[in-house]
């Protein structure tokens, strides 16, 4: 392997992976494991399932890297994977599966986010909201929410990996925001 | 612990790959599956045009497309007499073309309403284009002189059903009380005008006219409670109907 491969972009590892240099898939496999176990964690809870999905994830990226675009963004269609993944790995379970289909993207939608949730709180203060409201929302709602405030995903690399129209994330980013918002009232004055 | 949960994730994932228990699919394998769903798309495509013409034709032919104009008792008799089955058929048929369609980037980065109403207008204006065409009437042709072995049942079903209270077909002769009607599967009908009978598009019946009649038969006659000449644009089927007089 060169010296500098820690500096090549993912796109570039992969293009060497799909020209038939096998051996760098064990840069992607270091660069996705934490993120994907990070990702996974929020929707199964057991160990053994997390890594069974973890490997599953990995072992399909691997054996459909060569229909991969190299001039597209890696992380988006390395998600996607772990999305349909996690989809099946739930609907075994049959708890809380993550619909295949729904009614919001069915119509054209326009969304204007002027929720304040954000404003006055720091990012690490906001994850932690975030974190302690997860478990109230609704599967479709939770995942473009731990994209977003979890991985860092844009809203279009979440439209990418959810493969719907991208004023649908927003609308249902912003449906979340104002469910949590309810639900960080209602701790509030029980609290009080 | 046992040596495999020992292992770490990326430890056993290079294992399988090295081993050959995990192979990278060849490019030639999403090249033929994405030229498999394309094949589909225009396949499905073609049929959801040729059902949607079918249907078209169906009406026409049998008279169910002019029936609004008679009010509300043609309205009730076009929604009980129109062919269901195909119509279900070719929803199934939108329905998976949606599906097969989100596969591909420019459909899904929209709302599904934008790809279903532009599945539904292609396949709505590209049925309306080929029955511009006499392609279902040579079919229809064809099927009644036992020419199409597949299609044939298909055509004869659609193309001249017995219905109890439509009748298609052209004047053949007028008589006292009416007229006598040769339908599209040769039946000839006896027709009596009553004073009630509704002529929404003229009264004036002349023989070799194409009409639809709306009314109960009963056994060879009919006591018409509608009657309504049809457009010569409509007509390019019947030319081809063999001369009752030849026979």
């Amino acid at each position: 392997m060169g010296e500098n491969t820690s500096q090549k972009k993912d796109e570039e590892i992969v293009s060497l992976i799909q020209s038939g240099k096998i051996e760098f898939f064990d840069i992607l496999i270091e660069r996705y494991e934490a993120k994907i176990k990070r990702y996974s964690r929020k929707f199964l809870s057991d160990h053994e399932d997390i890594n069974d999905v973890l490997q599953n994830i990995f072992i399909k990226a691997y054996k459909n890297i060569q229909s991969f675009n190299t001039k597209r963004k890696f992380s988006s269609w390395f998600y996607r994977i772990a999305h349909n993944e996690l989809v099946n790995a739930l609907k075994k379970k049959s708890k809380n599966p993550l619909p295949l289909f729904n009614l919001d993207t069915f119509l054209p939608q326009y969304f204007y986010d002027k929720n304040n949730l954000e404003q006055d709180l720091s990012q690490q203060q906001m994850r932690e909201i975030v974190n302690k409201c997860l478990d109230k929302l609704e599967p479709k709602y939770k995942e473009p929410i731990i994209l977003y405030y979890f991985e860092n995903l844009s809203y279009q690399e979440i439209a990418d990996i959810l493969e719907i129209p991208i004023s649908t994330v927003g609308i249902r980013i912003k449906r979340a925001k104002e469910k949590m918002k309810k639900f960080i009232k209602k701790f509030k004055k029980n609290y009080e | 612990m046992n040596n495999q949960e020992q292992k770490s994730i990326k430890e056993r994932i290079l294992e399988k790959i090295e081993t050959g228990q995990v192979k990278m699919r060849p490019k030639i394998y999403f090249l033929l599956k994405t030229m498999l769903i394309v094949g589909g798309i225009f396949l499905i495509s073609g049929f959801i045009i040729f059902l949607i013409s079918f249907i078209h034709f169906h009406l026409r032919i049998t008279g169910l497309w002019y029936l609004p104009s008679f009010g509300f008792r043609g309205l009730g008799i076009y929604f009980r007499l129109l062919p269901w089955f195909l119509i279900l058929i070719s929803l199934i048929l939108i329905l998976i073309l949606e599906i097969l369609a989100k596969r591909f980037s420019f459909v899904w980065r929209r709302p599904i309403f934008y790809s279903l109403l532009a599945i539904i207008l292609i396949s709505l204006v590209g049925g309306f284009i080929i029955n511009k065409t006499p392609f279902h009437s040579r079919l229809f042709f064809q099927a009644r002189q036992g020419k199409l072995p597949l299609m044939a049942p298909a055509y004869r079903q659609f193309g001249m059903p017995k219905f109890e209270d439509v009748h298609r077909g052209i004047v053949e002769k007028l008589t006292e009380n009416g007229f006598l009607l040769r339908k599209t599967d040769d039946e000839l009908l006896k027709i009596i005008l009553t004073p009630d009978t509704q002529f929404p598009f003229g009264k004036e019946i002349k023989i070799d006219d194409s009409v639809v009649v709306i009314g109960k038969r009963d056994d060879n006659t009919v006591r018409a409670f509608g009657i309504r000449k049809i457009d010569d644009q409509f007509r390019t089927f019947e030319y081809r109907l063999p001369n009752p007089q030849m026979k």
